[in-house]
Parts: structure tokens; sequence; C-alpha cells
């Protein structure tokens, strides 16, 4: 017998030893995932796509799409990351070419449109028999529901409200605003706010992108106007042209907003108030983050949008959302994961990391969220808070970026006005009610 | 020789195909590898886009989809945006193109002159040129800010500026500031182009004028000049249906805005197709846009064959 072969007792030891060493190193990957991921090799692959690629977006979804490959062995996750910008048309060239992603993170304007195109899993009856269901707030699965199908699953709602510099309040010595507060105490702080020779202005407005659009549309639903009245377009009603003048003019009148405003979009007006350009600006939580490492958290703090005219007010939900597809190859792969984002810790971290609001009650209940003075002004909302009435339509998503912005920039540069705006808005919204 | 052998010869002297259709089919079959990509890549995907442009096709509404002839046609000559970004083509091209060329000839006759350091000189005039047209938006687009942007900035301490100027929020000054930017982009591609032109020209022509009397405008104008002809035409014609097509540096640095005063027809069909999703109308405006150009190649066409028949 070949000696070469036999296993001494040294050797068997030595063995033993190492296999014991590599074993243990393994066991507590749940605390420390990235240390030895575990490979699943007969799992089948769920193909994510995930549309806002920044730094700490990119980290934490990696993240979680790896502590979701280590919990089992029967599906692993491919995540691809796509700019925000190209997310939806690339979205829309793989459903036409037959070849979505198995699940995809969205946001819940765009789903009209993905139903419209018969892209979308029906999910009601996996959501009707989900341990999780009930926890989910009622308004967020409404953000998510079309005719009564549920679409999708609510990572995260948000709605909006204002941010504002608490120290320069105190500079300017007005007292701290109380959320009831209304427009004449907005346009007060703004004007105090405006210093166009020190290049400081009270209020970023928002002149590009889908928003521009709906930030006045809840300036007006606060004078009491509304979208959509017993399905009829009534935006340009009086009540409406008269808020979007008053808005209008804190750009053309008041001056309280910087020259840049006609084109600026999302990343302006977080960056403007950040570098202390602006004092206020309107956005949803998602920026709160942010703005504690731009201007540190106790320089800043969150209201409510102001009280109108007709003793009113409205903030649009919205929902950050992930949906699976018809045309998926792992649907049950796709559900896995996707109800595995909502649940405690997934759940918890996502929001937490990136300022948002758990759609889950139990969750938004924590002091993370409850105890934050920054997300102060989004929780004192929800008693107000509406579905954006631009989500009747699928139509409508793509009329608010194509015909809706220039509009508005037209009205913010006093090229139209603001009925003009609103009577050409609310004629394009009327063809479109399809 | 025998009545076998004779069959042979006779079958030999006359083959099925003569030698001229059979050289001439031999090209056509060398060619066919070329043709079958050409319609693969150009012919069909043109054919599709006109199917398309007669279709209402709105990717949203699956069950409207149908033939609807010229229905996107006449809602495009209905529609006055469509005009005003036709309008704003023309600007953004003939603005781009004539202002790179004037500086891009300025530029290429000055380093056809022999000083030291001209090789690092040219090396770094193509820098423009080689920078992604995406990061060139971004960068302008910072340089332009109206808040924090250091054109502002600058502009303020030399005392030129006493406010600040918002130069892609006002529409009165966008469009100004993205061909701007397109020029400074574009300046190396003339003037690399025309420098080549220039080396090209020999300098005994010169010498003649110069002995003739010429002095530095006449050479310019009755050597320089004719000779560079040819390139100066393709060199512009080529820039002209490039910046025709060019999207990206508009689309990064306004979206278009502010009120469509950037919007170009190639800006306009994207949001079209991916905003709307209506792919049917997309298409009717990329085919219009394809029958501009088609036109300008005509014209183009004409002229390089007046160059090449005066050169």
């Amino acid at each position: 017998m070949n000696e070469r072969w036999l296993l001494s007792r040294r050797r068997f030891l030595r063995t033993l030893v190492g296999t014991g060493v590599i074993a243990a190193a393994d066991l507590p990957w749940w605390d420390a995932p990235l240390i030895s991921p575990r490979r699943a090799w007969a799992a089948e692959p769920v193909r994510f796509q995930f549309s806002v690629p920044e730094p700490t977006r990119i980290t934490l979804v990696t993240s979680l799409v790896e502590r979701f490959n280590q919990s089992q062995k029967d599906f692993a996750v491919e995540v691809e990351f796509v700019p925000q910008a190209q997310a939806r048309q690339k979205l829309i060239s793989a459903i036409s070419a037959g070849s979505p992603p198995d699940c995809c993170q969205v946001w819940d304007n765009w789903l009209g449109q993905f139903q419209g195109m018969g892209a979308l899993e029906d999910l009601t009856a996996r959501v009707q028999s989900w341990k999780l269901q009930p926890d989910v707030l009622p308004t967020a699965w409404q953000t998510v529901t079309i005719g009564k199908q549920i679409l999708s699953l609510p990572l995260s709602i948000t709605l909006d409200g204002i941010y504002y510099r608490r120290d320069r309040l105190k500079e300017v010595g007005i007292k701290e605003p109380t959320p009831d507060w209304t427009w004449d105490d907005f346009l007060k702080i703004a004007q105090a706010f405006t210093k166009p020779d020190k290049n400081q202005y009270g209020y970023g407005m928002r002149g590009a992108g889908t928003w521009a659009v709906l930030y006045p549309s809840e300036f007006a639903y606060a004078n009491g106007a509304q979208v959509l009245k017993d399905g009829k377009v009534v935006i340009n009603s009086k009540e409406g042209v008269d808020a979007l003048a008053w808005y209008m003019d804190l750009a053309l009148k008041h001056k309280v907003t910087p020259p840049s405003a006609p084109t600026d979009g999302f990343v302006e007006i977080v960056e403007t108030f950040g570098r202390g350009v602006t004092s206020m600006y309107q956005h949803n939580s998602g920026s709160v983050g942010q703005q504690k490492k731009n201007v540190g958290a106790e320089n800043f703090a969150t209201l409510p949008v102001p009280i109108g005219p007709a003793k009113t007010r409205a903030s649009f939900y919205f929902s950050e959302t992930v949906t699976a597809f018809k045309g998926a190859r792992n649907k049950e792969g796709a559900w896995r994961f996707m109800s595995f984002l909502l649940e405690d810790e997934p759940s918890l971290m996502y929001c937490k990391t990136l300022g948002l609001l758990p759609a889950r009650k139990s969750i938004v209940e924590q002091p993370d969220f409850k105890g934050d003075p920054a997300l102060s002004g989004f929780l004192n909302s929800f008693s107000f808070a509406i579905v954006s009435p631009y989500l009747a339509y699928p139509g409508w998503g793509g009329k608010l970026d194509s015909d809706g912005v220039p509009l508005i920039q037209q009205a913010i540069v006093g090229k139209i006005s603001p009925k003009e705006c609103l009577d050409k808005f609310a004629d394009i919204l009327t063809k479109n009610m399809a | 020789m025998s009545t076998a052998q004779a069959a042979l010869a006779s079958r030999r002297a006359r083959p099925l195909l003569s030698l001229r259709a059979r050289s001439l089919l031999t090209g056509y079959l060398y060619l066919t590898p070329a043709a079958l990509c050409l319609l693969a890549t150009v012919a069909i995907p043109i054919g599709k886009a006109i199917q398309l442009s007669l279709y209402y096709d709105v990717l949203f509404k699956p069950q409207d989809y149908r033939f609807i002839w010229f229905d996107n046609y006449i809602r495009l000559v209905e529609d006055p945006v469509f005009w005003l970004t036709l309008w704003n083509s023309f600007v953004w091209v003939f603005g781009s193109v004539i202002l790179q060329f004037l500086v891009g000839f300025a530029a290429a006759l000055l380093l056809h002159q022999a000083f030291r350091g001209r090789t690092v000189i040219r090396t770094v005039m193509l820098l423009p040129w080689v920078i992604p047209g995406v990061v060139v938006g971004l960068i302008w687009q910072w340089l332009y800010q109206p808040n924090y942007g250091v054109i502002n900035d600058l502009l303020m301490k030399a005392d030129l500026l006493h406010e600040r100027v918002a130069w892609l929020s006002n529409p009165d000054l966008a469009m100004g500031a993205v061909v701007f930017t397109n020029v400074w982009r574009g300046i190396p591609f003339f003037a690399i182009m025309l420098l080549a032109g220039l080396q090209a020209v020999p300098d005994e022509l010169y010498e003649a004028a110069r002995i003739d009397g010429a002095g530095v405008v006449a050479r310019f104008w009755h050597v320089t000049l004719p000779l560079m002809r040819p390139i100066i035409v393709v060199a512009t014609a080529t820039r002209i249906i490039w910046t025709f097509n060019y999207a990206d540096l508009i689309f990064v640095m306004t979206s278009g805005g502010p009120a469509n005063a950037t919007q170009i027809t190639s800006t306009y069909t994207l949001l079209q197709a991916y905003a709307n999703l209506d792919f049917g109308y997309a298409a009717a405006l990329s085919v219009v846009l394809l029958l501009i150009m088609l036109a300008f190649t005509a014209a183009y066409l004409r002229i390089t064959k007046g160059v090449e028949e005066t050169g």
C-alpha cells in the first residue's frame, strides 16, 4: 500500500482543527454577515433593480441583499443599481422587450403607467395572507393600490413638510413657528430670512421635476382648491388660481426665492439650504439625514405645510415601493425578498438610514422616528395627509413632467399669468383622463 | 479528340455565367455582409420608426394601439411646442457651429505658428473635446450656478456684476449659456481638423503670393481659404449633423427648461417617448428630424460636389 495516502494521526488532527476554525468563523454570520458571506450554490437568482444609487443607499441596499442571501439558501438576489434619471426608461425598455427584472424599487407615481402597460404582478392574494399585512399603515396600502389590486409593497411612506433654519430665526429675532402656522407667518419668516446682498433667501422654491407641480398644488389645497372634483379637473378654480398667484408672488413680488428657482430641482433645493443660501424649503423627510450633516441637527427643524386662507391644508403622501413584474422569471424569490425588506430589522435600518418614515405602524412608533425633532413636521402632517391627486390617471404621470413643469416655469418667470398656467394645465389633464 | 473530350471542352467554353457576371456577383457577395449589417442596424430601425409613427402607440394604453395614418404628423404640425423646439434647434445648431468654427479657425491659425510649447498647448487644447458630454454639462452647470457658482463670483469680484445672474434659469439667457458651453466643447474639433488642413497647404503658394505683393489678409483670403474649403465643408457639415442630434448637454444642464427655452427637437422627442410613453408621436418627431437631416445632407453633398469640381 502506498504510504503517501495514509492519513497520519497528526494530519488528521490538523485537518479537524482547521475545519473547526472555519466553521466557527462562519457561525456568527448574522451579526457580521460581510465577514464570510455564504454562498448558496443551488439558489435560484432573483434580479432586483434599485434605482436611487447614491453612496448611502448603495451601501445600505448591498448590505440588505447580502443579509437576505445569507438568511436562506433557496434564492440569491442579484442587485443592479441604476441612476434614478434612467431608471424609468430602463424599466420601460425592459418591460417592452419582455425581460423585466424580477422585482424593482419604484416610486408609487410610476405604478399607474406600468399597470397600464399590463406589466405589474397582482400581489393582492399574497398580501392578504402575509403576516405583516395588518401592521402596514392603511395609507401606505392606498398608495400602492390601483382599482382593487395591490401592486407593490410600500418600503417607506413620506409626505411633504417645510424645513427651516432655527439658528437663523434667532438671528433675525423671530419666535419659533408652531405647527399651526399660517401662510402669513410663512411669508413673514421668508421675508425676514431674505438678504440678497448676503446671498440669503427665505424660500427655496422648486422649479424643476415633478414636485415643481406638486408643491404649489399642496398650497392650492390650503386655499380650498382641489385637482379633481366629481370626476372633473378643477385645479383652475378661483381658489386654485389665487393660491398659485400667492405662491408665484414669493418669487415675482416678494423676491424671497433665489434667482435660480425656475430650474432648481431636488438636488438644488437641498444643496442651497445646506449651504445657507436658503433658510426654508419644502420637501419630504428624505433629506433630513443630509441636512443633519450639512447644517447640523440642532440648527434646523421641520413643520407641516402652513394653513391657508381656507383654514385647511394638505400634504401629499407618496411611497417608495418595491414591486414585482408579470414577466418575472422568479416570482416566488421576488416575493420572498420583497417581504423580507419589510421585516423589522431591514425596515428599521432602511428608513432610519435614509430619514424616511416606515410604512409599518409598529416601527414608526419607535423612538428613532417619534423622538426625532427633525421628523416632527412630517409626523404632525399625518392628520391632513392625502394621496397625491395626480395618481388618479396613469396618463397624468408623464404630463406633469412634459407639460406641467414648463407651465409652472413660465409662471415663475412671469411669462404667463397663474390663470393662464392653470387653464392650460387643466386642459392637458382633462385630455389625458385615461 | 474523343467525343467525351469534345463535350467537356464545349462545356468549359460556355460556363453558366459570363466572366463579367461572375466578377459582378463576386463583388456583390463580398458586399453582402456589410449590406446585411447596414440593413439590420440602419434600414430596419428607420423602417420600424416610420411604421411606428403611423400608429397610436402609448405604452400604458395597449388597448388603444391602432393604425392612425398621419394623425401623429397632423398633431405635430399643430403642436406649438414642436415649432418652438425646431426654432430652438436652429439657434442651438447654427449658434454653436458658427462660433465653434470661427474660434476654432483662429485657434488653428495660432497653433500653426511655430512657438515654444506648441505640442503641450495642442494637447491641452483637446481636453474639452475629450471630456464626455454629460461631464461637461455637469461641470458647466456648477460654474453657472447663480448662488455659489464661480462665474458669478468672479464677475462680482471684478465689479462687472452687481447682482447674481441666473444664467440657466432665465429664459432669455439659458440658450446663450448652453450654446456657450457647446462652443467651448466644440472648439478643439474645429481647431484640430482645420490645423490638419492648414498643414496640407504648400508653403510655396504663400511664398509665391508674398512675392506677388499679397499681404496677410490677401494671402489668407486667396490662398488659405480656397485650399481649406473642402475640409471646412466636411467639418462644418459633420458638426451640424452631430449638434442637431446632440441632446446630452441640454438634457443635463437644463432638461429643456426653463419654460422650454432650451427645448430642442431631440430632447422633446426623448420627453415624449420616456415621460409620456407616447412612442407613436416620438417616432413621428424622429422621422421629421430624419427628413430635415436628409434634406441637409442632400444640400451638403451638392456643395461638396461643387467644391471637388472647383478643387
